[in-house]
């Protein structure tokens, strides 16, 4: 028989106040680990939200002097960039080691060019992915479509080479509808259709096939920019950026901070959040643990009393104290993770709201048991030095 | 090796309650010599059981000066006391006080827990012991399952296990009916035989008849002694006839 011995029989003579701590301790630990877990899958869809909510890495070309702007981008004027892009660019863009992250890459062609007399901004893209990349792009009018149906999804949209998609303010400005025709450079485009209002730079747009764009404007295979929606859970943006500009020296790349530095902020809340409540949650099981150690160093007040007098050293009753606390934590540190996981994933999708499934973590085992044993231990530590520095002749009542 | 096991030098107990010194012992001097059973008399509150908890290690005097074998017990520190209650001394305490969650051979075997004899070896040295007391049958039972007098038995199995050179016991058969109380007392005068030496605080008269010398106590003050040792002034020792022999 050793400490261990004694520990263990005790905590099976005492089942009820040890099941008692065990309770509150798999409510702490479980709660901690089902709100990790909830917490994780709640990053990973978020960021994959916003991610996919635009783009957030422009490349321009290398550039000085004049520019005019679009989408708060500064675009540059081909007659005075410095370096071009080119389409053969965008083959150089899979090269890079972390292409994998990248979601779509959609190359604009932008450039001045008069309508009715007056100057407006004609892009060219690819339809596909450019109104992919931004969903919040809408129809609301679309050409050739009988009276009272409703305009289809842009991002399925086949906009034909002499066909253009107006914006919402470029429309009402040069007093066009949908299935209008105009004149750019000699050349007759249809209003294929025109978007809703979106409240910023893109309502005084055209948009074109890129292709198209390029013939019209005599610059085949230039691009003026290239916008990219990166997916990066698990690599900074900056990091992509700066492969970009290795893979491209004739590109000016700028990652744009903002999408990212919006996911981080509001996942942080959520992390903030979800440590504020399992901390409490642990500080109520801590205490429980504390309080029924107490009184179970109370309850064996005589006993310890014995273990004094028969030549027990404090530190053996601060062993046995220890003992019993880190079998308690190691085995609520077990059963909690466990409980914690089967919570995350009975009614993680549901609490968090995603639709994307909350994955086991066996790596949080660990950490869930060590916690545990950390929150046990350091709760019993006063309840053990008070059980070691027991009187032994108050104990036994000598007296 | 002196013949004088114990040796207390003028020591002296005073407890604190509620602002007001209870003096318990006062300049008490007293010297018992190996292979001694010394009975201790007197009624409640002269002092007995604080000297028996003072000798065992537990209850540090306010005063004076206590040797166990040639070694100052107060000089020592909390925790080297533990040591040497667990290689000195064995304990019987009124009411037995095991262990109620062990069974009767893991009792016996608490107090080699936290020596480093083999495990075995352990184990051979509570079967020896529940042997001495004519427990080995007995030894699978919880103490719940077990008579008074086993259970003090046992607890006297517990108090000889790490076969110490001193017993304690504190009114062992105080919880006895007398039959089995003459039997415990019986088995305490052969271990008194076998060379342990004995310091018995005891209300039975009769007890007094198995032990070699009977000191008796009243008010903090050593009383009687049957046998005195140069402990009391010379005239102030005397037999204690009145107490019975065996």
């Amino acid at each position: 028989m050793n400490l261990y011995n004694i520990a263990v029989k005790n905590i099976i003579r005492r089942k009820t106040r040890m099941l008692l701590i065990l309770c509150g301790l798999i409510a702490g630990i479980a709660t901690a680990v089902a709100l990790f877990m909830i917490v994780g899958s709640m990053r990973l869809a978020l960021g994959d939200q916003i991610d996919e909510f635009g783009s957030n890495v422009i490349i321009l070309p290398r550039t000085e002097g004049m520019d005019i702007s679009y989408g708060g981008t500064h675009v540059s004027r081909a007659s005075i960039d410095l370096e071009q892009l080119t389409e053969t660019d965008l083959d150089k863009i899979k090269e890079i080691p972390d292409y994998n992250s990248i979601n779509i890459v959609s190359p604009k062609m932008v450039a001045a060019v008069t309508v009715n007399e007056r100057e407006v901004l004609l892009v060219g893209i690819d339809p596909r992915r450019e109104f992919i990349m931004k969903p919040w792009f809408s129809l609301g009018e679309q050409a050739g479509l009988p009276a009272g149906a409703a305009p289809g999804d842009l991002a399925l949209i086949e906009l034909p080479d002499n066909g253009l998609i107006a914006g919402f303010d470029s429309a009402r400005s040069l007093g066009l509808d949908a299935g209008d025709i105009i004149d750019i450079n000699g050349s007759s485009f249809i209003i294929s259709g025109v978007l809703n209002p979106l409240g910023s730079v893109e309502d005084g747009l055209f948009f074109g096939n890129l292709a198209a764009v390029q013939t019209l404007l005599g610059r085949p295979g230039e691009i003026s920019m290239i916008e990219i929606s990166a997916y990066c859970n698990a690599c900074p943006i900056e990091e992509i950026a700066a492969q970009l500009t290795v893979a491209l020296p004739n590109g000016r790349v700028t990652a744009l901070r903002q999408a990212a530095l919006l996911r981080e902020e509001t996942i942080d809340k959520f992390s903030i959040f979800s440590i504020l409540l399992s901390a409490v949650v642990l500080l109520i099981a801590a205490l429980l643990v504390v309080t029924t150690m107490m009184a179970s160093v109370h309850e064996r007040t005589r006993e310890i009393g014995i273990f004094r007098a028969i030549g027990f050293r404090g530190s053996h009753v601060m062993q046995i104290i220890f003992l019993e606390a880190g079998l308690t934590g190691l085995l609520g540190g077990i059963t909690g993770y466990f409980s914690g996981s089967l919570i995350a994933g009975l009614a993680g999708s549901y609490l968090a709201g995603s639709s994307v499934p909350v994955s086991q973590q066996l790596n949080l085992l660990l950490p869930a048991v060590a916690l545990a044993l950390l929150i046990t231990l350091a709760a019993a530590a006063y309840p053990a030095r008070k059980a070691a520095n027991l009187d032994p002749v108050e104990a036994l009542r000598f007296i | 090796m002196t013949d004088i096991l114990i040796d207390i030098d003028d020591i002296s107990k005073t407890y604190h309650a509620g602002g007001t010194a209870v003096p318990v012992l006062q300049n008490l001097s007293l010297k018992i010599a190996r292979g001694q059973a010394v009975a201790v008399m007197g009624p409640s509150g002269s002092g007995k059981s604080t000297l028996l908890s003072i000798i065992g290690g537990l209850n540090p005097p306010t005063g004076g000066r206590i040797m166990i074998d040639d070694i100052d017990l107060y000089a020592l520190s909390r925790e080297r006391r533990a040591d040497f209650r667990r290689e000195y001394l064995g304990f019987v305490f009124q009411q037995f006080q095991l262990i109620p969650y062990l069974t009767a051979f893991e009792n016996v075997l608490l107090p080699l827990t936290t020596t480093r004899y083999p495990a075995r070896q352990k184990r051979e040295m509570a079967q020896q012991a529940l042997k001495r007391v004519n427990m080995t049958g007995w030894a699978d039972r919880l103490p719940n399952q077990l008579s008074g007098g086993e259970q003090e038995r046992v607890a006297i199995a517990r108090a000889v296990v790490n076969e110490p050179p001193l017993i304690l016991a504190d009114e062992p058969t105080g919880s006895l009916d007398t039959r089995t109380a003459g039997e415990i007392m019986e088995l305490f005068s052969s271990l008194n035989e076998s060379g342990l030496t004995i310091l018995m605080v005891t209300h039975n008269p009769g007890n007094t008849s198995y032990m070699n010398r009977t000191i008796a106590m009243q008010d903090g003050l050593l009383t009687e002694d049957s046998e005195a040792i140069g402990v009391l002034p010379a005239g102030q020792a005397r037999p204690l006839e009145s107490v019975g022999g065996r």
